[in-house]
């Protein structure tokens, strides 16, 4: 095979300074010009920039060249970039190379110019050597299924499953629970139209049942997740619901029940039978579901007399294939700690999803004064070896306003103090602090270092403060008939197995951890995968609706497109070299090696390229080199480590 | 900042009609984002900015909060995208003017494109013309701390990267045309009316700053060293014209630097009770930012909640506390001049008494709010653009669909929706962008 000449076009960005304040990209520039193949060698103030890429494709032109490095930031902010310039000049785009001088040297050794403009050197060094032996690829292309999966039935898997339904494509929807509808209808009251939770949901719900195009599963949890972007197989377990219908006489039958479970829907504030009804109007499905684990043989023989129920039904799974999945698995509500601001100690301490339910419930009574304080299970501080909850849950001050703006509306002469740090009423909802102070709710600012304390004197519930704001008074020893914990967001306990199922990572929050909060806010690191609503960290309803229709968005994008362009650095077989050691076989994580026949040379291992991950596993254990990933040869890597370690003089 | 000279010459030039998909108003992050999305879901997509250039607000940032990533290194290549996309065309330095619905659902968007007086398909931007110009006037990518000429390219990385003439300056010598090797000067173009025929709009048409002139007790354009925290961050940005941080009376490198949060923002006497919800967290990364730039200098933040929401938030701000960066509670009433250009800030110290204090400062920053940008309301002719009270662009179901606007086909994302960040306006952009979708699959069965 004659080989074309290579011709290396090498640039050398500053990144406005980014790179420029530590690395002398000039000194760069002059000590890999003279490299062999290097044809040209600039730097350039953004390489990114359009002007700059019409450069580089004038260059491609003029100087015919024939491949393409760029020395700048992280290949994961512009590889594509660069790879689409060295495209629309005609070159194939695995051709192309990208240094990383910027996370690598600018930034790591801000203290040693010099140091970091060797370092800059030699990887930029390694960077043509690797161009130098680049060859031509071509991108595997796969088919991809326009179908999508949303795991979580709150508002957000809700929205996310009616914008693709919308959008043309089928939504498979699973919820864990026996209901859909999630966090939002617990809530008594929603800020800005004084609609009650159940109702935005009952929305939501409705539009779904109306779409043809979405198919609902409760009772259902993932299982298993195969194959690959744009191809996942997912195993879905359903629970049975014992029910397949509505009985009529069911009031009947669970007035005879033992009435004794804490419902979980009312946070354990009211008790429910083994029968557990759909908890709100306009709830899906709209039969019961039995908890069985509470049904003995006497509760059985009373439901027998319900013609709806099958005490026989089985656990059943089903395998779903879809182009992309989203996550939308919510938060919990933080639960404070027997004793922390006297929860669970005293009984009229709650926290503010319990003050939801006792409103919607009607069980507040005789209240006629309440503290709230805000910042319970958030923005705490570090003080022993304890994790703690360091973020701030953003939606807390909002909610805490409206709601307290709503007691005083509907409670006649409620006293409400509030207890805070700060007031984050972002936004247009700073007019909902405005409304509370104007209407007399009294604020009330505590040092972080100091909480308040809380205490019962006889019957009288009592807090007791230190007002940054009033500093002339000592401590302040506020009777209350009620204290209302502002409890933050925390990520759901319960998900574990999922996350890990699906490989997703999480954040120092514990939060499921987006790519890049700016370039990436929806998209997780496995890709196809992306995330929605507050599984990502707190956010309020509104918030939660946007992230979701950016989800489905992205998923969209996915499913839409027929054919989906994956990365051509797989391994390969030169069967040749092959001989059948078979430790490939045995280290591939996925399956994707097998045996086959090779003319002329009998049977090979070959690789399957749409399960290969490009992960090298199989390249680390082969005795002959016979294996290699494609674009990234174990002749290149040591092409390469040879240019870095050669003397650098500057 | 806007580029937007008074002085056209000739009368518009009637182009014929043009259909696209999707036509996004607004070539900030949010709108790119939008028009990115539908461009990759196979979508035809125009892109509509006033701007002679693309890349909207963010680009004009150092660095972002809380992750500190330079903003030109997440807009820049966001810019280059849009520009090559091959479902996406670009139309700048261009205002739409008109918006029709008809029955159908489908919209009629009438566009005025301003000249330039620079042959776009010719100027290669090589800014020879620019050095000859003999005008200098303020720059207003620089939020006028440095100057640029009557004929300009609107700064480094701008898309598409040409030459454009401000007739407000120019004041028709003539260099400009001699010294143009791709002789691409038109003193003779005329505007352009574009007329499109989508069927669905998306509107990210940003904000406004807030003029913080109105704010009398700071005395900001009277005042040389109160700036705008908008100035300090060009003065920070990694592509800053000074490469330095000055104070602008005399040049002095400030020592003790003075923010003053919430300043046009929470404060009903100059008509915007809203939360800008960006500002303290911008000042903080500034601090930060000024920490590491001018490493004796103190800084002190004057607030009156610190409103660190979001992801990362908060310990951005724990962060910001613990390098140094000095908080105090209470806001700033008024700022006073001494002789030498110093500045008193009196403000009410409530951690410490609540008694009224005062401190000196060699440099004050403002850290001005977000106001809306309502003129975009005026553009619909047959259907009403439904605002909420301060003149942002409201949803008529905030509980259910919030990218959704008042007019059934128009979307909205991003700032045009209320104060917002990055992260968040990145988010509204693709938000709108599936809303889009979903409203060309619903007009495409006849609005069912």
């Amino acid at each position: 095979m004659s080989r074309e000449e290579i011709r290396i076009g090498v640039y050398v960005c500053h990144c406005g300074g980014n790179i420029s304040d530590y690395v002398d990209v000039k000194k760069v520039v002059e000590a890999i010009k003279d490299e062999p193949g290097v044809v040209v060698a600039k730097d350039v103030m953004f390489a990114c920039a359009d002007s700059s890429q019409n450069e580089m494709i004038e260059d491609i032109k003029k100087y015919n060249l024939n491949r393409l490095v760029v020395a700048s930031c992280s290949p994961k902010l512009h590889e594509l970039t660069f790879r689409g310039v060295a495209a629309r000049a005609g070159l194939n785009k695995y051709t192309y190379y990208h240094a990383n001088i910027r996370e690598h040297s600018s930034w790591a050794h801000t203290d040693d110019k010099i140091g970091a403009t060797i370092k800059a050197i030699r990887h930029v060094r390694a960077a043509i050597a690797y161009a130098r032996r680049a060859e031509p690829l071509e991108s595997i292309k796969t088919s991809t299924v326009s179908k999508v999966l949303v795991i979580g039935g709150g508002i957000a898997g809700l929205r996310a499953a009616l914008d693709l339904a919308d959008a043309g494509l089928a939504v498979y929807l699973i919820e864990k629970s026996p209901f859909i509808g999630g966090r939002v209808s617990q809530l008594s009251s929603v800020y800005p139209y004084d609609r009650r939770g159940y109702e935005i949901v009952g929305e939501l719900i409705n539009e779904v049942r109306k779409r043809d195009n979405i198919i609902i599963y409760t009772n259902a949890e993932i299982q298993e997740v195969g194959g690959y972007i744009g191809n996942f197989e997912v195993k879905v377990n359903i629970k049975p619901r014992f029910f397949v219908g509505k009985c009529e006489n069911i009031r009947d039958i669970i007035e005879r029940l033992p009435n004794d479970i804490p419902d979980e829907f009312n946070y354990g504030l009211t008790s429910r039978t083994p029968v557990i009804l759909p908890p709100y109007p306009g709830a899906y499905p709209e039969i019961p579901q039995l908890d069985i684990e509470n049904c003995d043989e006497k509760c059985r023989e009373i439901l027998r007399e319900c013609k709806a129920i099958d005490f026989n039904m089985k656990e059943e799974t089903v395998t779903l294939k879809v182009g992309a999945i989203i996550v939308a698995t919510g938060f919990d509500p933080y639960t404070p700690k027997e004793g922390e601001f006297g929860y669970k100690v005293y009984p009229n301490v709650v926290t503010l999803q319990e003050l939801h339910r006792l409103i919607e419930l009607n069980k507040l009574r005789n209240i006629k004064s309440i503290a709230f304080i805000y910042c319970v299970g958030s923005r705490q501080i570090k003080t022993g070896s304890e994790e703690v909850n360091e973020y701030c849950s953003r939606y807390c001050c909002k909610a805490a306003m409206y709601t307290s703006l709503n007691l005083l509306r509907n409670y006649n002469g409620i006293k409400i103090y509030h207890l805070f740090r700060d007031i984050r009423t972002y936004g247009k909802e700073e007019l909902l602090y405005e409304e509370a102070s104007k209407k007399g709710i009294i604020f009330i600012k505590y040092n972080e270092n100091e909480p308040p304390k809380i205490y019962k004197e006889g019957t009288q519930l009592f807090v007791k403060v230190k007002d940054i704001l009033t500093p002339l008074t000592d401590e302040l020893e506020l009777p209350v008939d009620m204290i209302v914990l502002v409890t933050g967001m925390v990520p759901r306990h319960d998900n574990e197995n999922l996350y890990k199922i699906l490989k997703l990572s999480k954040g120092k929050d514990k939060f499921l951890l987006e790519v890049h909060p700016k370039l990436k806010p929806v998209e997780t690191t496995i890709s196809g995968v992306f995330i929605a609503g507050a599984c990502q960290g707190p956010k309020d309803i509104k918030e939660t609706l946007v992230s979701a229709s950016a989800a489905a968005s992205k998923a969209a994008i996915l499913t839409m497109v027929n054919i989906l362009e994956l990365e051509p650095f797989v391994a390969h077989v030169d069967p040749d070299k092959c001989n059948l050691s078979r430790l490939c076989v045995e280290e591939c994580e996925y399956g994707a090696i097998d045996f086959r026949e090779y003319p002329g040379l009998g049977e090979r291992a070959w690789v399957n390229k749409a399960k290969c991950k490009g992960c090298g596993a199989c390249v680390a254990v082969c005795p002959t080199e016979a294996i290699q990933i494609k674009g990234l040869s174990n002749e290149q890597i040591r092409e390469m480590i040879k240019a870095m370690s050669e003397e650098v003089r500057i | 900042m806007s580029i937007n000279p008074n002085i056209y010459y000739g009368e518009p030039k009637e182009l014929p009609e043009e259909e696209y998909d999707v036509v996004v108003i607004g070539g900030g992050i949010a709108g790119m984002q939008a028009a990115l999305d539908l461009g990759d879901m196979g979508f035809k997509v125009l892109l509509v900015d006033r701007e002679p250039s693309v890349g909207g607000f963010m680009y004009k940032l150092s660095k972002t909060f809380p992750t500190m990533d330079c903003a030109s290194c997440i807009s820049t290549p966001r810019m280059a995208q849009v520009a090559h996309h091959p479902n996406i065309r670009i139309l700048v330095y261009s205002e739409v003017k008109e918006i029709y619905r008809d029955d159908k659902g489908t919209f009629k968007v009438k566009i005025l494109e301003k000249p330039r007086y620079v042959d776009a398909s010719s100027c290669t931007g090589c800014r020879q013309c620019e050095l000859v110009c003999p005008v200098i006037v303020p720059d207003e990518y620089e939020w006028g701390l440095t100057g640029r000429k009557a004929i300009f390219i609107p700064f480094d990385t701008a898309v598409p990267r040409i030459a454009m003439i401000d007739m407000d300056h120019c004041t028709f010598c003539g260099q400009c045309e001699r010294v143009c090797p791709a002789d691409s000067i038109d003193f003779l173009q005329t505007p352009k009316w574009h007329t499109v025929k989508t069927g669905s709009v998306i509107l990210a048409t940003g904000f406004h700053l807030f003029p913080i002139e109105r704010k009398k007790d700071y005395h900001y354009g009277e005042y040389p060293n109160v700036i705008t925290a908008m100035q300090m961050d060009r003065m920070l940005a990694p592509t800053r014209s000074m490469h330095a941080i000055v104070r602008p009376s005399d040049g002095k490198e400030p020592s003790n630097i003075a923010y003053v949060l919430c300043a046009g923002s929470r404060d009903r006497t100059i008509g915007n009770p809203y939360c800008s919800q960006v500002c303290c967290m911008y000042s903080i990364k500034q601090a930060q930012l000024i920490m590491g730039a001018l490493p004796l200098a103190d800084v002190t933040i004057y607030y009156m909640d610190i409103r660190a929401f979001g992801k990362g938030f908060e310990e951005f701000y724990q962060q910001a506390k613990a390098m140094g960066v000095n908080f105090i509670k209470g806001r700033v009433a008024k700022i006073e001049e001494a002789e030498n250009g110093d500045l008193i800030v009196y403000y009410e110290d409530i951690e410490n008494g609540g008694r009224l204090s005062k401190a000196v400062h060699d440099l004050v920053v403002l850290s001005v709010g977000l106001l809306p940008n309502s003129e975009i309301a005026e553009v619909f002719k047959n259907v009403k653009l439904e605002l909420d009270e301060m003149g942002w662009i409201i949803s008529p179901d905030e509980n259910t669909d919030p990218v959704k606007t008042s007019i059934d086909g128009i979307f909205v994302a991003g700032t045009a929706r209320g104060p917002k960040d990055i992260p968040d306006s990145v988010v509204e952009g693709s938000a709108a962008a599936i809303k889009a979708a979903a409203y060309l699959n619903r007009i495409k069965r006849g609005l069912s």
